[in-house]
């Protein structure tokens, strides 16, 4: 419940004016309703009795028949504008939102950042959000707008029908409203969340069906995939169906409620109407308002069954959103990487990812961390990055410790290529673009020159050529050179590569290194490296134990 | 949007509902039945104010009546819409599992975004059509034609009213309709192309904050995101603006019935009825009618507009249907492998790569032997890999495996009998045990040490229960190509296919993996290596060289 809270206050800040201006136009819908109905109900009632009497000519048809014209349109116009303003309110917050929890998940550690599942966090950004706009839609703002109803409608009929009439239709809906709604979104809690559970279980089982067909059709295990794939829908239907039965039973007793509340301002009308406390025309008025205000309730029950969903949606957007800031020290610029006696050990870990490092490299140098896998090299170049913190020791960029750096300024004066580089669907200027949106087609050309690509581009239609998912349509080695030409368009001052020339026969790998080289002659290099043509090619190689 | 494929769209939709016609008749009927109750209970109510004016006893009967009949209505909206709701969700449902079970046998086919939206969330759009649509279309069948019967009975001008204004819905409402429809496939496709563009980002997200492009994604990000809300809006508008004018329309209505049955009550009109002057009771009743004359109207047009959001599922459903990919050969499933020595021969292959025709040297392998597929990239050594696992299926040639065919009927049976080590590895969501066993009973601590990971797992979080990114995040590339080769051993295969496996592999880690590899095919297993190591081709018993593609 809380995080619901704190969603609809993150809803709340971001679009206060239209919602609170939708707010009170849902108020006017409402009591529109009712005024139109019970006016109507009086105005025939006492048009009766005027010509029953014989006195229908100095009756004032003109007002009554004004204010019934007026408030139908106005209650068509105030529908519309207040539709209108909720929703596209509700979907710029959201829209605010998702783009706040990508950017949240671009802050996660490290360790969180390189297990994330896409599918997973898909859910996340989409079908978690979406399952909210029932939040302010369907449940706070119609219930502001209910309980307002309620109450001014109860003054009114007050005044003009009694205290009677006036308090068993506002304590009548307010209190039986409150146990049908409380009553459905208790029992309809377990099943909406399990329903939203299903849904995203479906969701990832089957992104995994379609990722890993060709593994799983080896491996025989397509079919106990696609098996799996539909029990999470099966029992997503099985689930919706009970929650819909929650829903339509809120749904059946609301009605009973409604058609018993405006029973009784009938029958209590009559009553007084009879002892002749109440002219018919006022007893006709209160039971029309009666049949009008089940609009103030009966719209809650689909909102009430949600909640299971939406309490699971808006604890997951809370937690994604909690992602620590990104690095805020001051801008610098630098040449130079130091590590003094920098190591790291994981917690929990048997032995340490990287023993004490010293090291000092300077513009133009080339050096090469190699030793047996699980030394730390990878470690090394991470720690470089900012992606990891050592756990004892300091890394030094120019004058300044890598935590005095922000995070922009880092990102400009160092690029890491990690050793698998993830390349998107898109052309590939789109590719290029991502690191250095500036880049024209010239600087793009001379990149994929200098990593031996440009022949193969060309081949493949140019740098309008089309990538597929997860860059298809290059093969491992030339979406490996995609990734470097990517990082050299940015003209890091210190380049951080792990296994560089991977997946690529000696000859090219030793063009792409050259290329390198010449593309930034200035710049520090510093490489995870076993390879011989890569050691070959560094300054100084540093083996670590 | 074209007429044309407005139609063709409403023959897919209709279709689609066909298997459901009984259930929804019945929802119909019963909805037509609540909704003729309410005349009853106006009569009542009308009876029991007019009762009132006439200084009568009051009418507690009326009263009464006007209740039962209340929580009967009530009770007939229930069962209706639970009929209907049901209806929907099996139309919905079997969407859902022509589309997986299609997706389980393709070689290729949509981005996994796209093809998980449709089935995830936009088949749901044919609920509301399905639940919503048929019981409304049932109640404008019956309760206008019977409130303007009743209408005429009372009072002819009320019955002109009626027959004059409620006309003008319907028209209104196929014009909303069209717009209503466009803009529902343009929000359909941008929830599609939103999706691709989000699952890949978040796949790669390392990079993008690596690159400094943090900022730029999610600009791009926030764009695509108000795109969407435009789109959204565009649709929500349109079914505001629309249900806006219909209640307008039927404002105007029940505001001209209110004046004349005004005036009328008042003796100030003199014409429109047969017994002169309209009784207070008729007058009473006649008012309470017209709302529900137009209602069923509106609620259709609301449905209409569930419609538009259907037909646009509809027309994406089909386009999804026609699409010709290849198909893989066989189901995928656990099969009991091939009978005789598993001998491969490959004659006259040709495969589509792209906009070129590959052509492929023929070859033959005994079981026990080992291969090399050497060439540089692009040459269709991959291609190559799929084509032996009958995973793709060739433009011209034959595949012959262990004696026979390998066709869908051999295809199972065939990779019963494989191992796999694709370049790319992928981590289902599932524990790494799983990932490595799929369930079956073998010793995983055994072609763990194998490959030289007990330690590393033994360094994850959780060891073997630990869930990988889909890519094998937490662990560096040769980690996750040590696992795939784990996996393949687990699956004790007469064949092996490696696609590079001793990529990213430094050179100790690389010649622990070829030792596991050669041990393998000392056991009996064949080996057929896709690889740029001239190091590891050298150790196979054979070599074959791809030309390369330009």
């Amino acid at each position: 419940m809380s995080a619901l809270w704190q969603v609809f206050q993150l809803i709340w800040r971001d679009q206060r004016t239209t919602l609170l201006r939708g707010a009170v136009l849902g108020v006017v819908v409402l009591l529109a309703g009712v005024a139109l109905l019970g006016l109507s109900g009086w105005f025939i009632t006492a048009a009766a009795a005027a010509g029953m009497a014989g006195v229908g000519v100095s009756f004032d048809v003109f007002r009554p028949s004004a204010s019934v014209r007026f408030l139908a349109l106005g209650r068509t116009a105030a529908r519309y504008g207040e539709r209108v303003l909720t929703h596209d309110a509700t979907l710029r917050a959201f829209t605010a939102l998702r783009v706040r929890l990508l950017q949240s998940y671009t802050r996660a550690p490290y360790e969180r950042l390189s297990r994330l599942r896409g599918p997973q966090m898909l859910n996340r950004l989409t079908a978690d959000i979406d399952a909210l706009d029932g939040l302010p839609l369907r449940l706070i703002l119609p219930l502001i707008a209910g309980i307002a109803t309620q109450l001014l409608t109860f003054a009114v009929l007050w005044a003009l029908v009694g205290i009677g009439v006036a308090a068993t239709l506002a304590l009548g809906f307010i209190c039986g409203g409150a146990v049908v709604l409380i009553w459905a979104g208790r029992v309809g809690f377990a099943p909406s969340r399990r329903a939203e559970l299903a849904a995203q279980a479906f969701r990832s089982r089957f992104i995994d069906l379609v990722q890993a067909r060709g593994d799983l059709a080896v491996y025989g295990q397509l079919t106990a995939q696609k098996t799996a794939v539909l029990a999470a829908d099966s029992r997503r239907q099985t689930a919706r169906l009970a929650q819909n039965r929650v829903e339509r039973r809120a749904g059946l007793a609301l009605s009973c409620l409604g058609t018993g509340l405006a029973t009784a301002a009938l029958a209590l009308g009559m009553a007084l109407a009879q002892r002749g406390q109440l002219s018919p025309a006022l007893a006709a008025m209160g039971f029309f308002a009666a049949l009008a205000l089940l609009e103030t309730v009966s719209p809650l029950r689909r909102a009430v069954a949600e909640l299971g969903r939406m309490t699971l949606a808006a604890r997951r957007v809370v937690q994604g959103l909690s992602a620590p800031a990104l690095q805020t020290g001051q801008n610098h610029r630098a040449t130079t990487l130091r590590f003094e006696a920098v190591s790291h050990h994981r917690p929990g870990a048997a032995r340490p990812s990287l023993r004490p490092l010293s090291f000092t490299l300077h513009p133009g140098e080339t050096l090469a961390l190699a030793g047996p896998s699980g030394a730390g090299k990878s470690t090394a170049l991470l720690l470089s990055a900012g992606l990891l913190q050592p756990t004892s020791g300091a890394i030094w960029l120019g004058d300044y410790k890598l935590p005095d750096w922000n995070e922009a300024a880092l990102r400009g004066q160092l690029t890491l290529i990690p050793q698998r580089a993830a390349l998107m669907a898109g052309s590939i200027r789109q590719a290029l673009s991502l690191a250095a949106p500036e880049a024209d087609d010239p600087s793009q050309w001379a990149a994929l020159q200098a990593v031996a690509l440009d022949q193969v581009i060309r081949t493949k239609g140019g740098l309008d050529a089309q990538l597929g998912p997860r860059g298809a349509g290059l093969s491992g080695g030339e979406a490996r050179r995609l990734s470097i030409a990517r990082a050299l368009l940015r003209r890091p001052a210190i380049l951080l590569l792990d296994e560089p020339t991977e997946g690529l026969d000696t000859a090219t790998a030793h063009a792409v290194l050259l290329g390198i080289r010449r593309y930034l002659p200035d710049a520090a290099i510093l490489t995870a490296s076993h390879r011989p043509v890569e050691l070959d090619w560094a300054d100084i190689v540093l083996m670590l134990p | 949007m074209t007429q044309q494929d407005d139609q063709s769209s409403a023959k897919v939709l209709a279709e689609l509902v066909a298997p459901e016609k009984s259930a929804l008749r019945r929802a119909a009927v019963l909805a037509g039945l609540a909704a003729l109750v309410w005349p009853l209970q106006a009569a009542l109510v009308a009876g029991a104010l007019a009762g009132l004016l006439t200084d009568a006893a009051p009418l507690w009967t009326y009263a009464a009546g006007f209740a039962l009949l209340g929580v009967l209505r009530a009770v007939l909206n229930h069962w209706a819409e639970g009929i209907a709701f049901t209806a929907g969700l099996r139309v919905s449902s079997q969407c859902r599992a022509a589309i997986v079970a299609r997706e389980a046998t393709r070689s290729d086919g949509p981005a996994a975004g796209t093809i998980a939206a449709l089935a995830a969330e936009k088949l749901d759009a044919l609920l509301p059509y399905v639940s919503r649509y048929a019981p409304a279309k049932a109640r404008v069948m019956v309760v206008p034609a019977l409130i303007l019967a009743l209408a005429f009975w009372q009072s002819w001008a009320v019955g002109v009213i009626f027959l004059i204004t409620g006309p003008l819905i319907p028209v209104f409402m196929a014009l909303i309709g069209w717009a209503a429809q466009t803009a529902s496939q343009r929000q359909m496709a941008e929830i599609g192309s939103l999706n691709d563009l989000l699952v890949e980002r978040l796949q790669a997200l390392l990079d993008i904050r690596l690159l400094g492009a943090g900022e730029a994604v999610a600009n791009s990000f926030a764009e695509a995101a108000d795109r969407l809300r435009a789109q959204t809006m565009a649709v929500l508008r349109v079914a505001f603006l629309s249900s806006a004018v219909l209640e307008l329309f039927a404002a105007i209505g029940v505001a001209m019935v209110a004046v004349y049955v005004g005036f009328s009550l008042l003796g100030l009109l003199g014409f429109g009825s047969y017994a002169t002057p309209l009784t207070p009771a008729a007058g009473v009743f006649l008012l309470l009618l017209a709302p529900e004359f137009y209602q069923p109207l509106r609620d259709l047009s609301a449905a209409w507009h569930d419609r538009a959001a259907a037909l646009a599922v509809a027309s994406e459903w089909d386009e999804w249907q026609r699409r010709a990919d290849p198909s893989l050969l066989g189901q995928g499933a656990a099969a009991v492998r091939l009978i005789g020595p598993a001998d491969i021969v490959a004659t006259g292959l040709k495969v589509q790569l792209g906009q070129h025709v590959l052509t492929l040297p023929d070859f033959s392998i005994a079981a026990g032997e080992t291969l090399a597929l050497l060439g540089p990239s692009g040459a269709g050594k991959t291609t190559l890999l799929g084509l032996l696992a009958g995973m793709l299926q060739p433009e011209a040639g034959h595949i012959q495996v262990a004696g026979q065919p390998l066709n869908d009927q051999t295809a199972d049976a065939w990779r019963a009998g494989l191992g796999w080590m694709p370049q790319q590895p992928h981590f289902l969501n599932a524990s790494l045990r799983h990932n490595l066993s799929f369930g079956r009973p073998g010793d995983l601590a055994a072609v763990l040490r194998a490959v030289s990971m007990q330690d590393v797992v033994a360094g994850l979080p959780q060891g073997l229960t630990t869930r990988l990114g889909e890519g094998g995040g937490g662990l560096s590339g040769g980690e996750a190509r040590r696992l795939t080769l784990a996996r393949a051993l687990h699956a004790r295969p007469d064949v092996l296919l490696a696609d590079e496996p001793t990529a990213d592999l430094d050179a100790v880690t690389a010649e622990t993996v070829t030792a596991g590899l050669l041990t393998l095919a000392a056991s009996g297993c064949s080996l057929i290596i896709a690889t740029h190591d001239e190091a590891l081709a050298a150790r196979m018993d054979r070599v074959i060289r791809l030309e390369a593609l330009v």
